[in-house]
């Protein structure tokens, strides 16, 4: 087991080189630079000896392949330096964002494993009644919306009392509070809620026909052990990688939902930071986003063999 | 596979005829497939025929009827400039159109061409494009639709000017190939990795037959059922990108906005005039649906057993 967490964190390394490449490379290319879209107008007004001296001392003006592996460098030390348009430490504007777009992932994720497990079980428990065809067509329809447009609708349903009820809040973070969070988890755990039913459900039939469902029924098991403790527990592995592969998808959407929320996570931050060209701050969110991702598809992919000892990884 | 044992008494060319007529059969069997595929239709007919179906002009600006609530006179409203939303939308199936076709078709392409290499040779270039994929995987694609859209510069893309089409559509188009193909190479590669040790690919080599042909005659078409399904709920995929990067004020604008554009455009009129937001979300919503009820039945009618 050992060996392979090894083996899989070196197998990360080309990995994160390349990732780190092709996000250089883009940020490098950027047409403009941070001096021009920060002050407009007043860019005109310096003298060139000015632009030459802020150039230099952010050291833009320097070759592709000094300026690539000093930020190489400085990645890895975790020393990112400052935004060079919110004169912030980029650490301190990740350490702030970070955390909460977490926060509204995990939200996103409940709500997916919470809605989607149970709706791929009674889906796969009732196989072709009239519940089971509703269950999937539902899951398909919600795997089809645009998630900024719940997000709307949702806005429009839940926080307007002339379209609907207004128990939640419109946006924002709130201060933490969790009442806050409702709305844009929900928004944000739909299409993967979508997705997990889906898997669920097949993997539930796919385990059904097994021989130790069999056993545990001759020996007079509950129905529901059996269900959960032999039937579903076997059936979660797809479950797994399936949300190992859709966190990237799910960080894309949690940019969506925090421009509809308002929501002051890391995906706020980015665009901005792209349209002013801030080299610094775009490296940081994507590199330790990219790491992050690869993450935690390798804690799914360790977990496999946590939840079915039966895999062992030489 | 049940009827092996019949399909392998008919000659080669039988037992094509015969696979491919159980998977039609199989596909019209299923109802919501068919409703898929009917919507599909019934979208590419909007975006063709919108010069000639829709009520109004798209783009007249008509200030009297501005923000106008769905009605007999406009069908679905208008917008804060007094356009016709529904005549909007006719001609923004055009361009979810065209995603479909030429954005995936690029990154199938890619996908398929990359895959078949990959499988194929294996070794060095196998593990190199391997671990591209992986991050590919890891770049949230609407993250590097941003950088993308931020770094090209159209402006001197002269050719897609003088065929008369918009380079900023076309810049996004090849974005959203490039971050779409990873799937399809790695469904390619299994498939090529599967193949290759198969008795009539071993004959084909003993025979002398160039690797080209080998891939594109032997394996491609022995290959390319998974992906074909794979494509179709990618087109899908492709669809909701597009709509978010719209959504984010960064996609297709011009000449005509797509459906995206246009819930960007309306959010800010949310409370008073709900419906320029929601229609073209239902829009993309049901455009979306159609591909995918179409995906899921070709996937089911390929392979009964086959789901994820």
């Amino acid at each position: 087991m050992l060996k392979y967490i090894a083996r899989r964190l070196i197998q990360m390394i080309p990995t994160l080189l390349i990732t780190y490449t092709i996000i250089f490379a883009l940020t490098y290319l950027m047409p403009g630079d941070p001096l021009r879209a920060s002050l407009g107008e007043e860019y005109n007004r310096l003298s060139p000896e000015t632009i030459a001296q802020i150039e230099e001392a952010l050291g833009i003006n320097r070759p592709f392949h000094e300026q690539y592996f000093e930020f190489l460098g400085r990645m890895i030390r975790f020393d990112l330096g400052q935004s060079y348009i919110q004169k912030e430490p980029v650490v301190d504007i990740i350490g702030y964002r970070l955390p909460r777009t977490i926060q509204l992932m995990l939200g996103g994720l409940t709500v997916s494993l919470t809605l989607g497990i149970s709706a791929g079980i009674i889906s796969a428990i009732k196989q072709y009644t009239w519940i089971d065809h509703a269950l999937m067509i539902f899951a398909l329809i919600g795997l089809s919306m645009p998630v900024f447009w719940q997000g709307l609708i949702a806005q429009l349903l839940f926080t307007q009392s002339a379209y609907g009820v207004a128990i939640f809040p419109v946006a924002g973070w709130g201060n933490g509070d969790l009442w806050y969070m409702v709305l844009p988890s929900l928004v944000l755990g739909t299409s993967l809620s979508a997705t997990v039913a889906r898997i669920t459900r097949s993997s539930m039939l796919e385990v059904r026909s097994q021989d130790y469902l069999q056993t545990a029924r001759a020996k007079g098991l509950k129905r529901n052990t059996i269900l959960i403790r032999h039937h579903l527990r076997n059936a979660l592995l797809p479950v797994l990688t399936v949300i190992g592969l859709q966190i990237a998808g799910l960080l894309g959407g949690s940019l969506l939902t925090e421009t509809v929320f308002n929501w002051p996570g890391l995906g706020r931050a980015i665009v901005p930071a792209i349209q002013t060209r801030d080299t610094p701050v775009i490296m940081g969110i994507l590199t330790y986003g990219a790491i992050v991702i690869l993450a935690v598809n390798l804690i799914t992919d360790v977990m496999y063999a946590v939840v079915d000892p039966r895999i062992r990884y030489s | 596979m049940a009827n092996t044992g019949t399909v392998a008494q008919l000659k080669p060319e039988e037992a094509k005829n015969a696979n491919r007529s159980r998977f039609v059969r199989a596909f019209l069997r299923n109802r919501v497939a068919l409703f898929g595929l009917g919507i599909v239709i019934i979208v590419v007919f909007c975006a063709v025929t919108a010069p000639f179906i829709s009520p109004y002009d798209p783009n007249t600006i008509n200030p009297v009827d501005r923000l106008t609530p769905p009605g007999s006179v406009y069908f679905l409203g208008t917008d804060d400039f007094g356009r016709d939303i529904f005549s909007r939308l006719l001609y923004g199936a055009s361009i979810s159109i065209q995603i479909a076709i030429i954005a995936q078709g690029i990154s199938v392409t890619l996908g398929v061409s990359i895959g078949l290499i990959s499988g194929w040779y294996g070794g060095l270039i196998d593990d190199l494009i391997m671990r591209i994929t992986d991050a590919i995987f890891a770049l949230p694609g609407l993250i590097f639709l941003i950088v993308w859209v931020n770094i090209i510069d159209t402006s001197q893309w002269t050719f897609f000017n003088n065929i008369g089409f918009d380079p900023q559509k076309a810049s996004i188009f090849i974005a959203l190939g490039l971050i779409g193909w990873a799937s399809d190479a790695r469904m390619m590669r299994s498939q090529v990795l599967s193949l290759k040790e198969r008795e009539y690919i071993i004959a084909a080599q003993a025979l002398g037959l160039s690797v080209p042909r080998i891939l594109i005659r032997h394996i491609l078409p022995n290959a390319i059922a998974p992906t074909i399904v794979l494509a179709t709920l990618g087109i899908a995929g492709v669809i909701l990108t597009e709509s978010g990067l719209s959504f984010l004020g960064l996609g297709v604008q011009i000449p005509n906005p797509s459906w995206g554009t246009m819930i960007d455009a309306g959010r800010n009129f949310t409370t008073n005039a709900w419906w320029y937001a929601v229609f073209p979300g239902v829009a993309i919503m049901i455009t979306v649906l159609g591909f995918n009820f179409v995906g899921d039945g070709l996937r089911d009618a390929l392979d009964p057993k086959l789901y994820e």
